[in-house]
């Protein structure tokens, strides 16, 4: 990985762009640009990269947009620029659709190992479970497929990664923290509203009534299951 | 306030009952004197007349018309009284004073109590055929009882009304100070940091200009300090932009420092170390700044405290520390903003590495009560003076330690925003003696979990 794969960055900040793209260069990342949303559409549409960097504030077209736009038509890993941890921005970052955030000033090497573990493949801890089955819910790890009453759904690789890592114990509860390690690749330390949206992101696809789940389900206190 | 008021009801009151009740006493007294004193004339006048050496003093006495209550007495020298009835009045109750007065021809008239009760006693002298003196006792206990009446209907009444004027100064007062300590209260309140307090419109239309100006004031005041709060945030927004250039730009240096010349290396290091201070203090600003602006809010978890603080410390300090834990709270829950205690934590066992010479201990200890739980950090240093312990929360407090602390100048917001964040969970923090001699951090936190965020 690294060499060949593409990141697009969007920034309106023509310093910070300048900067960032040098020193992901050095890690091995080839960056595309873009200084506004509408520009980052176009750039993306004409030629999907493997990861998009997203700064929400941005004028025009904002960065929320900017995702939604994108997740529309795909679901390569979007990592979103805040500007602070605890506001609203970072749910409603998640909730347009990125995978992971950072907030402003971030290293450029913490930037490359969250890329690096979201464009992780999704693995099976049993080699042998190559076919899940959870009731009208069908996990085909290998494949990265996951069909519903038959029907293939559509999830981003975080979603799917997620829904792997619970389909590999059935009935056991993950605490956040384990998912962030597994998921995400952060340590004990990670922000679990990334579990928590992407649990909710994942809901609406996988269950027929999301707001009352029958296969991820909430074990409170505890962390989450997935169930037949 | 209701004292006053009833103390100046009973002083009023008090006075008016003795005022009246000494005006007409006087007035019924004089009244019935005058009255008595005019009979008593005539009936001497017609005895007088009648008085003759023969006449049978009986009848005359008994032909005299007399006021009741008024009983006649004819003395004609010192041995022959006639009184219609001596258990009544009898020679023996004129007065020594009165007789003499008599006795030496003039009139006169005196108070006296005859069988417990007042009588007004008149004499006087009788000059025609027979030399005798007539005397009169006139009853005065009927003007007593209704003296006595009305002293009972005044003392009742000056009560009531000391009594209904206790009431209504105490509503009054209520009624006129409730605006009063509604505003003293919210003066608190605002001081306190509540700046969204506000008193109510007032009916009064002195107490309406007081409430206006004070909502005023503390509008003002509100908005003085949420734009104070609002700049040093966007102060550390604007600070990101720069930063982000620069921390990028560094980290690409530093991806190429072994092209550099030796001194450039220096300088990149330098340049690396203050930026990441740079950055912590932007970081520590902007928090404050939230804190200041009242924005700072708990996002609760439930966490195993010993498995956090077993995880930061593993996570925050190099080499093995060890985390003591009071057997009783291997299995305590707690309701924590983990990002905030992380902080906590990240400052304490920081501040411990840099000014006290290490970290020699982390325990989690029981707090005051069943409900508390404590967490210690004990450094290897020297501790912190006694004098200095309660100001080395303040903000760039840095303590006279801070002149030992050489080149490294220490940022100077970061324990007083271990207060801020641990007060914010309901706890406290405080500095002591360590069990090595070192210091010792305390932070106690509340052990209830408020529940207050629910997770999915």
């Amino acid at each position: 990985m690294g060499v060949g794969t593409r990141i697009l960055t969007v920034e309106d900040d023509e310093r910070i762009r300048t900067a960032v793209r040098l020193a992901l260069e050095d890690e091995g990342w080839q960056v595309e640009e873009a200084d506004n949303g509408e520009d980052a559409l176009n750039t993306f549409t004409a030629a999907p990269t493997d990861v998009v960097l997203i700064d929400i504030m941005l004028p025009g077209i904002d960065g929320f947009e900017v995702c939604r736009s994108i997740r529309r038509t795909s679901d390569v890993p979007i990592v979103m620029v805040t500007a602070r941890a605890d506001t609203h921005d970072v749910v409603a970052g998640l909730e347009a659709g990125a995978d992971d955030y950072l907030t402003k000033p971030f290293a450029p090497k913490e930037l490359s190992a969250r890329i690096r573990a979201l464009l992780r493949r999704a693995r099976s801890a049993d080699p042998a479970a190559t076919h899940l089955q959870f009731g009208d819910l069908e996990v085909v790890p290998d494949e990265g497929v996951v069909r519903k009453a038959g029907e293939e759904v559509h999830l981003t690789k975080t979603e799917f990664r997620l829904l792997v890592e619970l389909a590999s114990s059935p009935g056991r509860v993950f605490s956040r923290e384990v998912l962030l390690e597994r998921v995400w690749g952060y340590g004990y330390f990670g922000d679990g509203r990334l579990v928590d949206v992407h649990i909710r992101r994942l809901r609406t696809k996988v269950e027929s009534d999301p707001a009352n789940p029958r296969h991820v389900v909430t074990v409170r206190g505890l962390g989450y299951k997935l169930q037949t | 306030m209701t004292a006053t008021f009833a103390l100046g009801a009973l002083l009023f009151t008090a006075l008016f009952a003795v005022a009246t009740l000494g005006i007409t006493r006087q007035v019924l007294l004089t009244q019935r004197e005058d009255s008595a004193l005019q009979v008593a004339f005539t009936n001497a006048g017609r005895v007088q007349r009648q008085l003759t050496p023969e006449a049978a003093v009986n009848e005359i006495l008994a032909n005299l018309s007399t006021t009741e209550g008024s009983r006649p007495l004819i003395r004609v020298g010192e041995d022959d009284v006639q009184s219609i009835n001596v258990e009544d009045f009898g020679p023996d109750d004129i007065p020594d004073e009165l007789l003499a007065l008599v006795e030496d021809g003039r009139t006169g008239h005196m108070l006296v109590t005859i069988r417990g009760e007042p009588n007004l006693v008149i004499g006087i002298p009788l000059v025609g055929s027979v030399q005798a003196e007539y005397f009169e006792a006139v009853s005065l206990a009927e003007t007593q009882n209704t003296l006595e009446t009305l002293q009972v209907i005044l003392f009742v009444g000056a009560g009531t009304i000391i009594l209904l004027a206790g009431v209504l100064g105490w509503w009054a007062s209520r009624r006129a100070l409730a605006p009063l300590s509604e505003a003293s209260e919210a003066a608190e309140a605002i001081a306190g940091g509540r700046l969204d307090t506000r008193i109510d419109a007032q009916a009064d239309r002195d107490l309406a200009s007081l409430a206006a100006s004070f909502n005023e004031m503390a509008g003002a005041l509100e908005s003085r300090i949420e734009r104070d709060a609002r700049f040093a945030s966007e102060v550390s927004h604007e600070l990101r932009s720069p930063l982000m250039t620069l921390t990028a730009s560094v980290e690409v240096l530093e991806n190429n420092r072994d092209d550099l010349p030796e001194r450039a290396q220096t300088a990149l290091d330098l340049l690396a170390d203050d930026l990441e201070r740079f950055k912590q203090l932007v970081e520590d600003l902007l928090e404050i700044s939230r804190f200041d602006a009242g924005a700072a809010q708990l996002a609760l978890d439930e966490v195993l405290i010993v498995e956090f603080v077993g995880q930061a410390v593993g996570f925050l300090v190099p080499g093995n520390v060890p985390v003591d834990v009071e057997p009783v709270l291997a299995g305590a829950i707690v309701s924590i903003d983990k990002r905030r205690l992380m902080q906590v934590l990240s400052n304490l066992l920081d501040n411990a590495e840099k000014y006290g010479g290490g970290v020699s201990r982390v325990a989690i200890l029981p707090g005051r009560d069943d409900h508390h739980l404590r967490i210690a950090v004990e450094d290897n240093g020297d501790g912190v003076p006694a004098d200095e312990r309660a100001v080395i929360f303040d903000r760039f407090s840095r303590g006279s330690a801070g002149g030992r602390r050489g080149a490294d100048t220490g940022v100077g917001l970061g324990l007083s925003l271990v207060a801020e964040h641990v007060q914010l969970h309901g706890g406290e923090v405080w500095v002591e003696d360590g069990v090595a001699g070192g210091a010792r951090f305390v932070i106690e936190l509340p052990r209830e979990s408020a529940r207050a965020l629910e997770h999915a």
